[in-house]
C-alpha cells in the first residue's frame, strides 16, 4: 500500500469531510424538498409561488456562483447593514455551516422536484380509501401518502445524493477541507498533481460504488409488497 | 319506528355545467339490500361518493344513523373544523367497498384492516388484530393475512377490501361495482361474500352491472337514469315488469 508520502492520511480525513458535509447538505436538502413539493402541490398560490421561485433561482443560478455568493457575500452584507445600524462587527461565515447551507439550499431544488412528482404518482384511490375510513388528512398523509411517496421518491433521490457527493468538491474555493482541496495541499507541495488527483478519483468513485449499493439496498425495502 | 340506517333526500351535485344529480332521494332501513342500476355515466358512482362524502354534494339531506350531514355548509372554502370533524364521524358509519379495491400496497391484508381501528377508532391494537382475524376468517383469506396486497389474486384483494370496511363495524356498507375489475371466474367468491353479508341482514348498497346477482340479493332496485331515479321497487318489480320503458329499455340491452 502506497503511504502518498504520508499524504495517505491527508486525503483519508478529506474523504470523511467530504461525506459528513455531503450528509448534511442531503439531510436539509431533503426537508427543504419536503417543504417544497408540499408547497407546490398547495392550493395557496403564494406558496406555490414561493416554490416555483425558489427551484428557478436555483437551476439558473451555477452551483459555483451560489457557494462563492453565500461564503462572501451573506457576512460582508450583514456587516453593512449592521454598520448601518451602528454597530461594527466583524461576521464570519464558517465555510463549514456555507458550505452544508449552500449544498442543501441547492439540492433541496433537486429535491423538491423529486417529491413533487413522486407525490403525485400515488394513486388517487389509496387517499380515498384512507378518507372513507374516516383518516383525517394529516394521519392520512403519516401513515399513507407519505409512504408510498417514498417508493417513488427514492430512485431520484439517488440521484439527487449521486450529484451532491460529487459537488461537494465545489465547496474547496471555499477553503472547506474536504477531499478536494486536500488533494491540492499535496498535489501541490509534492508536484505530483496525478498521484493525488487519482487517489481522489479513487476516493470518490469508492464514496459512489458504497452509495449505489446503499441505494439499491433502499429501492428493495421501499419496494416491499411490489413484487 | 327505529331509525332508518341511511336516508338521502333530494340530493343534487354538478361537476361545472354539468348536473349529474338531479335531486335523488333513497332510504335504506337496517337489514335492507339496495340495488343500484343504471347505464354508464348515469351517477351512480357519485351518488355515493356523495353519501360518504368524497364528493361534496351541492344540496340535499344525508343522514347517518339518524345524525343529520350539514350539507348546505359544504359551499364555504373552508370547513369549519366541527364540520371536518363530523364528516370523519359520518365516514367510520360507512364502508366503502371500491371497483378497484384500493388495498393499501405498502402494508399487509392485516396491517390494512387494522389501520383504521387502530388510529381512528384507537381501538387497542391486540383487539383489532383479534376483530381482523376473525373477518379474515369469514371472507376466507384468513392465510393472506400477511401478505402484501400485489400478491393477492383480484377475488382475495376485492375480499380483503370488504374485511378493511367491516373492521370499522359500519352501519352500511356501500359498494361501488366490486367484481367489474375482476375476471369472471373470480366474480363468484365476492358475491358469496355479500350473500353471507346479506344473510346476516346488514344494511347495504350495491352498484353492479350483474342484473342477476341484484335480482338474488337485493331487497329493493334502484334504477338511474341521468341523475334521476326512473324506476325502484322490489327487484321481482323492476325485473319482471318495469314500469319505465328507459328501464325496460336498458334491462333488455343487458345480456
Ligand atoms: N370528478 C368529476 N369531474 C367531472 N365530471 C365527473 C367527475 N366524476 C364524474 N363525472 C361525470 O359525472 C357523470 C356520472 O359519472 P359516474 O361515475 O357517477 O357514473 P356511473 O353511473 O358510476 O358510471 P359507470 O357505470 O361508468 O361507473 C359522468 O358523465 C362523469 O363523466
Ligand atoms: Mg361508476
Amino acid at each position: 500500500m502506497m503511504d502518498l508520502h504520508g499524504y495517505g492520511w491527508m486525503l483519508w480525513e478529506g474523504a470523511v469531510m467530504t461525506l459528513v458535509v455531503a450528509v448534511l447538505a442531503m439531510t436539509l436538502g431533503c426537508v427543504l424538498g419536503l417543504v417544497g413539493a408540499v408547497a407546490k402541490l398547495s392550493v395557496r398560490s403564494g406558496l406555490r409561488r414561493a416554490a416555483d421561485l425558489y427551484t428557478t433561482v436555483v437551476r439558473g443560478v451555477p452551483e459555483l456562483v451560489l457557494i462563492l455568493l453565500v461564503y462572501y457575500g451573506v457576512p460582508t452584507v450583514a456587516q453593512d447593514l449592521a454598520e448601518t445600524w451602528g454597530e461594527p462587527v466583524v461576521f464570519d461565515l464558517d465555510p463549514f455551516i456555507a458550505g452544508v447551507l449552500t449544498l442543501g439550499f441547492i439540492y433541496g431544488a433537486f429535491a423538491t422536484e423529486v417529491f413533487r412528482g413522486a407525490f403525485l404518482s400515488v394513486p388517487r384511490g389509496q387517499i380515498e380509501a384512507a378518507s372513507s375510513l374516516g383518516m383525517r388528512p394529516g394521519l392520512a398523509f403519516r401513515k399513507i401518502l407519505f409512504p408510498q411517496m417514498l417508493r417513488y421518491a427514492l430512485p431520484g433521490l439517488g440521484n439527487v445524493w449521486l450529484v451532491l457527493l460529487k459537488a461537494t468538491a465545489l465547496v474547496s474555493v471555499i477553503q472547506l477541507e474536504d477531499l478536494m482541496r486536500k488533494a491540492q495541499i499535496a498535489a501541490g507541495a509534492t508536484r505530483e498533481p496525478f498521484t493525488f488527483y487519482f487517489s481522489a478519483s479513487l476516493l470518490f468513485l469508492g464514496l459512489t460504488v458504497v452509495s449505489l449499493y446503499a441505494i439499491r439496498r433502499g429501492e428493495r425495502w421501499a419496494e416491499r409488497g411490489l413484487r | 319506528m327505529a331509525t332508518p340506517a341511511l336516508v338521502v333526500e333530494n340530493l343534487r351535485k354538478s361537476f361545472g355545467a354539468l348536473e349529474v344529480l338531479k335531486g335523488v332521494s333513497l332510504v335504506a332501513d337496517r337489514g335492507d339490500v339496495i340495488a343500484l342500476i343504471g347505464a354508464s355515466g348515469s351517477g351512480k358512482s357519485t351518488f355515493l361518493r356523495c353519501i360518504n362524502l368524497l364528493e361534496m354534494p351541492d344540496s340535499g339531506t344525508i343522514r347517518v344513523a339518524g345524525e343529520a350531514v350539514r350539507v348546505e355548509r359544504f359551499g364555504a372554502a373552508r370547513l369549519p373544523a366541527a364540520d371536518r370533524r363530523q364528516i370523519d364521524r359520518i365516514r367510520t358509519h360507512l364502508g366503502m367497498v371500491f371497483q378497484s379495491f384500493n388495498l393499501w400496497s405498502h402494508m399487509t391484508v392485516l396491517e390494512n384492516v387494522i389501520e383504521a381501528p387502530v388510529h381512528v377508532l384507537k381501538r387497542p391494537k391486540s383487539d383489532a388484530v383479534a376483530l381482523a382475524m376473525l373477518l379474515l376468517e369469514k371472507v376466507g383469506i384468513a392465510d393472506k393475512a400477511r401478505h402484501y396486497p400485489a400478491h393477492l389474486s383480484g377475488g382475495q384483494q376485492q375480499r380483503a377490501a370488504i374485511a378493511r370496511a367491516l373492521a370499522m363495524e359500519p352501519d352500511v356498507l356501500l359498494f361501488d361495482e366490486p367484481t367489474s375489475a375482476l375476471d369472471p371466474e373470480l366474480v363468484n367468491e365476492v358475491f358469496q361474500v355479500m350473500r353471507g353479508l346479506a344473510a346476516e341482514r346488514r344494511t347495504m348498497i350495491v352498484v353492479t352491472h350483474e342484473m342477476g346477482f341484484a335480482r338474488e340479493i337485493a331487497t329493493e332496485v334502484v334504477f338511474l337514469h341521468r341523475g334521476v331515479v326512473e324506476e325502484r321497487g322490489p327487484p321481482a318489480e323492476v325485473f319482471g315488469d318495469p314500469k319505465s320503458a328507459r328501464c325496460r329499455q336498458f334491462l333488455s340491452a343487458m345480456p
